[in-house]
């Protein structure tokens, strides 16, 4: 049952602090790529695939400069806020296609405050859009989670209680950037920014850095003593009736989104259903956008997600413990790493190590979800298999 | 006619305000501003065509803040952005006149003032309450 010729384990990790960083982007790849290397007693020179990814000018494969120049190959992903986990595919296809054993997986991003500004151009939208101001993010935020709340009949003060919930995990860890509880009251009567949602609803692009060493076959538990397979990885885009950042129109056909695809292929790829997961991370990227993704996943019943907040389904002692690490809410989002941060969560809580809170009991099955511009989503499905615990 | 407007592709007919739109001949979708090309079923065969000019509101928030440039404006104020559904189409616009909004309000089209350029005024499209 361990280790099959093309079963790839995640066998190290090492994430830095998240928040404001003052020196050089790749300060931040470096000393990730250092820390998952030492966790599993490997140098630089035992990897022979790398994949990296980052959303700001840096170039992830200039890396080896700093690291050692071994002639491997390593592959760029610029792939939005699905970087980190189309990384992670990346270099488990490399390892798999390529019979090699040992993979680095590295994303990061040092984001200065408040960015995220958009242009039309890129979008391929007409200038009249940005200079009318609909071309802002959090107001798309707000009209997906209003459309949602009324068509699921949720209470809008759920909203408050996601956020609550982050900065709750995020007390008890030690590398999350925003550390100071707050009430589900002092969240729904923070600033309004678009309604229905708060200052304290949103995250913030700041600074991270996270790598992960993979090994395929038998060799994983040589390094590792629970290592954890990646049983899956799946990248998925738009179709037709998904709703999208900066939409001018919307059909008013059937509602789809890359979210509900890809979790529906990394389960099918995985073999376990939505209800087999005992830890997960979903992208939240302001609290109505965890609500959402719980349903387009699959982990709750679309409609039944307040419940599970006022009941505690997604705390630490609860049905399904969610975002443990606080999430991008409690961590800000820098954008190629935060795919990776969740991936590193749900690692080191099915290994029992979890830095902040760990979620007790024995955990077998993890999921992670990324959702992003222009309409992509990748998920994954980990599990913890082999030697006992 | 003779109306400064944003975008003047926007619009079919500015009196009486009318957006134009595009129909694909192949799946009957209609998107909006019109574009050349279908994306729902990759259709080539696509022709301008007037949308409906009343609809229902299906999203709405509220701007509290000012946005970043390039937004432009003589003077912020909070204004409220929707998602109107006008039938065959659910259109992104202003809603005009308030600042708090039901899900179901019957809306139709009206011109806007945008902002002003050397003088002269400049509109966009929105969406106000139907008597
Ligand atoms: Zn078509």
């Amino acid at each position: 049952m361990t280790g099959g010729v093309n079963d790839v384990y995640l066998v190290g990790c090492s994430r830095t602090a998240f928040g404001r960083f003052d020196g050089e982007d790749q300060d931040l790849a470096e000393q990730a790529v250092r820390g998952a290397l030492a966790d599993c007693g490997l140098s630089w020179g035992d990897v022979e695939f790398a994949a990296g990814g980052t959303n700001g000018e840096t170039k992830p494969d200039n890396l080896v400069a700093r690291m050692g120049l071994t002639g491997i190959p390593f592959v760029t992903v610029k792939n939005g806020c699905a970087t980190g986990a189309v990384a992670l595919g990346t270099a488990r296809n490399g390892l798999i296609a390529e019979q090699r054993e040992i993979a680095c997986v590295v994303g990061y991003d040092n984001h200065a405050r408040g960015a995220f500004s958009a242009s039309p151009a890129r979008y391929g939208i007409g200038d009249w859009y940005g200079a009318t101001g609909m071309m802002v993010t959090t107001s798309y935020f707000a009209l997906k989670i209003q459309r949602y709340l009324h068509e699921h009949d949720i209470d809008p003060r759920i909203l408050g209680h996601v956020s609550a919930k982050a900065f709750d995990y995020a007390a008890s860890h030690p590398l999350a950037w925003r550390r100071t509880p707050v009430t589900v009251d002092e969240v729904l009567d923070s600033d309004m920014v678009n309604d229905p949602l708060t200052r304290l609803m949103f995250c913030s692009p700041d600074a991270g850095g996270v790598a992960l060493i993979l090994a395929r076959g038998p060799r994983a538990f040589d390094l590792c003593d629970k290592p954890i397979r990646l049983a899956a990885v799946e990248l998925r885009g738009r179709r037709p009736g998904s709703f999208e950042v900066f939409s001018p129109w919307l059909s008013p056909g059937v509602r789809t989104s890359p979210s509900v695809d890809a979790a529906a292929a990394a389960f099918r790829a995985a073999g376990v259903r939505p209800q087999d997961v005992q830890i997960a991370q979903v992208q939240d990227t302001e609290s109505g956008a965890e609500i959402m993704h719980l349903g387009e996943t699959g982990l709750c019943a679309p409609g039944d997600q307040g419940a599970g907040y006022l009941t505690g389904d997604y705390l630490a002692g609860g049905r399904l413990p969610v975002n443990t690490d606080g999430g991008c809410i409690a961590n800000g989002e820098p954008v190629g790493a935060s795919g990776l941060r969740q991936v590193h969560e749900v690692m080191t809580q099915l290994q029992g190590r979890a830095l902040g809170q760990q979620v007790p009991g024995h955990l077998r099955i993890g999921f992670t979800h990324v959702y992003g511009a222009p309409g992509i989503s990748a998920c994954t499905v980990l599990v913890a298999e082999g030697a006992s615990s | 006619m003779g109306l400064s407007v944003v975008d003047p592709s926007l619009f079919s007919s500015l009196d009486p305000v009318v957006l134009q739109g595009s129909a694909c001949a192949a799946c009957a979708a209609h998107v909006f501003p019109a574009q050349g090309t279908c994306p729902m079923c990759a259709g080539i065969e696509v022709a301008p065509v007037p949308l409906p000019t009343a609809g229902v509101v299906w999203s709405w928030t509220t701007q509290r803040l000012a946005p970043k440039p390039p937004f432009r404006t003589d003077e912020f104020a909070p204004f409220s952005v929707g998602y109107i559904d006008l039938g065959p189409v659910i259109v992104e616009g202003w809603l005009l006149g308030k600042t708090d909004w039901m899900i179901g309000e019957s809306v139709r089209l009206a011109l806007a003032k945008a902002w002003t350029d050397d003088g002269e005024t400049v509109f966009t499209y929105g969406f106000e309450v139907a008597e």
